[in-house]
């Protein structure tokens, strides 16, 4: 009986009729049940900063892309939200992440793996599906030697495990966007650090042009964001 | 004949693992966390409160005679006390602190076991007899605390510490003040009877609703549990109902289990090479413990208490017995190999490399399976990422594979440290850093994002091609106007510091000296660190 109800539930036209006669026998068809954590949901959950820069989120099981001087800090800020809420990050091939950088941006550490990926195109395939497979957050380096069918399997895996790639690209190299062909496309150049002055202070923030695009974007936007670090 | 062997082999292997209620010694320290976060700050302050959950966990002395108690809210605490320090909760500082205290307790007494930091209880029967009785044994635990604490600082910790038949009389007995409580043998019954039954909470992990229950039902002392029968007890209850009777009558916490002693393949490696890597013979301390386990499991069991036993080359040897109340499991074990071999080595250590590597099922109990939490418990992406570290390890080989760990320091690179994710026990990671746990002396935050293993080093110049040095005063020479990477000069826009660090001075081998600046050019921030007269880019505001 539960089975045919769950089956049913798929089909949306007819979730009214389902609902009124699963409630009549004392039973909530699957659509009706609320997720059990913000985990769960459709949307990556971003601070309010970023939120106003990607318009409409970040959806599982897509790709995004931080490139130019800020980003190492500004792919922390993509993530750090949705650690806090449970979700596991894997690290791999950012060799050089500032792990105290990290905890200050929010990332939850106690649910963040580092892994040393090898640099030859299919073991390094390998070991980015196989933390795709268990990790909903995967922060990438890509290695140069990436070739595009490698990238292109990556990213059907990444939609069937509706696992999010976080792909760091500070030199901004062309090769990453024609391969993995991102959804979204934030590149950052720094306009100013504060707090910091001719021998007096220390960097406190600075603020960052941030260029949007993506593949499913009709332009570039662009937005002035301040960033922590 | 054949029957009597038979009946030889019966007992040995029921031996293993019984170990009923032997006089102990218990040495608590109630506010350990408290005192470990006062340490970690070098003692300038006396009142520090230990937060969890917005709620005052542990206090020093100074905060208690202000009036803070634990269980107060953070706003309320500091009404009380306006100049309390209030840390958060680090369970891996309160580990790291108490090591010395362990340190201390186990050079007058080799086998201890140690549970939470703050606790240590061990079998009084050697050192007892060795320094003439009971009471002998407890004056000269206090002895050595003392002479520890005051080494550190901290004279005014108080340390309570109870010898009792058992573990809850003797808990309870060192939570009762601060001269040594000796209950006298077989009279631990007795005093427990008239011991509330919130002890039972206290002391022994038993739920506050079970217990409020039973005083709304007229059971307000542990002479009325015991006056009750066990069967009733379950019958009410279920398995706590049992084993709340148990311990009203002086017995630990869980029945022990008897099995069949593991085989030696499960329990022990001998190595041919002696090993000196820590993470090696942790490595192999994992191989043994999950034979351990999947032997355990087979007879339905899981271990609460071990004994891991370490032996170099030389003949050394470092035993410690470990507890955990709800099992240790393969992860967990592991750990506890890993921080038993780095503490061995971190102080006078083993002269050798290990050849021997035994762990000893002391006390076991029925493995119940576990519940799954509705809330801050484990969830499925919590096992899904574990399965797939797991899956990760076995592709790229151990070291490929790390975590971070909490260490502290002054420079970027060493607050967190790497620990291979097979290491540790992923089950039970503690919370990351908070900002406040920041070092005395380290660069201020925020903290660069880039942060790079092997250096680069560059120069740095100032007006009139002069190169930027700092002198013993701390003062550099020149403003800095450039900064020349692989031959390319960059003009420094803003620049900040030197910030100078003189680390273990006393040390000729760790000593260190260096002055640290934030420099910034037209397109980088980074942080530049002068060390041995070479200018070097440590990390970089990526």
């Amino acid at each position: 009986m539960f089975a045919t109800v769950r089956g049913m539930a798929s089909g949306s036209s007819s979730r009214d009729l389902l609902t009124n006669h699963a409630l009549h026998h004392g039973l909530r068809p699957a659509t009706v049940l609320r997720p059990a954590a913000s985990i769960e949901r459709d949307v990556l959950p971003l601070d309010a900063a970023l939120a106003g820069v990607i318009d409409g989120g970040v959806m599982r099981g897509r790709s995004v892309v931080c490139s130019g001087d800020a980003a190492v800090a500004l792919s922390m800020r993509v993530v750090a939200r949705a650690t806090q809420e449970g979700a596991w990050l894997a690290v791999v091939g950012v060799d050089d992440i500032g792990l105290l950088a990290a905890a200050e941006q929010g990332i939850a550490l106690q649910r963040t793996v580092l892994v040393c990926a090898p640099r030859a195109s299919r073991e390094w395939a390998a070991a980015v599906a196989t933390a795709i497979d268990g990790f909903a957050l995967v922060m990438l380096q890509v290695p140069p030697s990436i070739t595009v069918g490698e990238a292109r399997k990556l990213m059907t895996r990444v939609q069937a495990r509706r696992a999010v790639v976080v792909i760091v690209d500070p030199a901004r190299q062309p090769a990453v966007i024609s391969a993995f062909r991102p959804d979204v496309v934030l590149h950052t150049s720094t306009r100013q650090w504060f707090g910091i002055g001719n021998g007096v202070g220390h960097v406190q923030a600075r603020e960052v042009r941030v260029e949007v695009s993506g593949r499913r974007m009709p332009g570039v936007a662009v937005h002035t964001v301040r960033l922590g670090c | 004949m054949p029957e009597q062997s038979a009946r030889v082999a019966v007992e040995r292997s029921t031996r293993v693992a019984v170990e009923r209620s032997t006089r102990v010694v218990a040495v608590v320290c109630p506010d350990w966390p408290a005192v470990a976060a006062r340490r970690e700050r070098g003692a300038t302050y006396d009142a520090v409160g230990v937060v969890r959950a917005n709620r005052v966990v542990a206090r020093t002395v100074a905060a208690a005679q202000a009036g803070v108690c634990v269980g107060m809210r953070r706003r309320e605490a500091q009404e009380c006390c306006p100049d309390l320090v209030i840390a958060t909760d680090n369970c891996d500082r309160d580990r790291v602190m108490f090591e010395s205290i362990v340190r201390a307790i186990g050079e007058m007494v080799p086998l201890i076991e140690v549970g939470e930091p703050g606790t240590i209880v061990f079998p009084t029967r050697g050192p007892s007899r060795y320094l003439g009785g009971d009471d002998a044994l407890g004056l000269r635990i206090v002895e050595v605390l003392n002479a520890e604490m005051h080494r550190s600082g901290l004279s005014d910790t108080v340390f309570g510490v109870g010898i009792a038949d058992g573990r809850l009389m003797a808990t309870i007995a060192a939570h009762a003040g601060r001269s040594p409580v000796v209950v006298p043998v077989g009279a631990s019954r007795g005093w427990l009877n008239d011991c509330s039954v919130t002890v039972l909470a206290d002391h022994a992990g038993v739920s506050r609703d079970i217990i409020s229950l039973l005083q709304r039902l007229g059971i307000a002392t542990l002479g009325d549990v015991v006056a009750l029968p066990e069967s009733t007890l379950t019958a009410r209850f279920g398995p706590i109902g049992a084993e709340m009777h148990r311990l009203a009558r002086g017995e630990d916490r869980y029945p022990p289990v008897t099995i069949a002693p593991p085989p030696d393949h499960a329990t022990m490696r001998r190595f041919d090479d002696p090993i000196e890597d820590v993470n090696t013979v942790t490595l192999n301390g994992r191989d043994v413990a999950e034979e351990l386990c999947a032997h355990l499991a087979d007879h339905a069991a899981v271990c609460v208490r071990v004994q891991v036993c370490l032996l170099a080359d030389h003949g050394e040897q470092n035993e410690r017995v470990w507890y955990r109340p709800e099992g240790l499991g393969v992860g967990a074990i592991t750990e506890r190999v890993r921080w038993q071999m780095e503490g061995w080595v971190a102080t006078r250590g083993p002269t050798s490399g290990v050849v021997l590597i035994r762990l000893i099922p002391l006390e076991l109990r029925p493995f119940e399976g576990r519940q799954v939490g509705l809330w801050g418990a484990v969830s499925a992406a919590d096992v899904a990422a574990r399965q797939a570290t797991l899956a990760l390890v076995g592709l790229l080989g151990t070291n490929a594979v790390r975590v971070p760990e909490w260490r502290g320091g002054r420079d970027p690179t060493q607050v967190f440290v790497r620990t291979p994710a097979a290491l540790v026990d992923l089950e039970q990671r503690s919370t990351a850093v908070l900002e406040e746990r920041r070092w005395r002396g380290a660069l201020p935050s925020p903290s660069p994002t880039r942060v790079y293993d092997t250096p680069v080093a560059v120069e740095v110049m100032g007006r009139e091609g002069l190169r930027v040095v700092v002198s013993g005063r701390h003062e550099l020479n020149v403003i800095p106007t450039q900064v020349i990477i692989d031959r390319v000069a960059h003009n420094i826009v803003w620049w900040a510091g030197p910030w100078p660090v003189e680390e273990c001075w006393w040390d000729h081998h760790r000593k260190r000296r260096a002055a640290r600046m934030h420099v910034v050019t037209e397109q980088r921030a980074m942080v530049l660190v002068l060390e041995h007269g070479v200018w070097l880019i440590v990390a970089e505001f990526g």
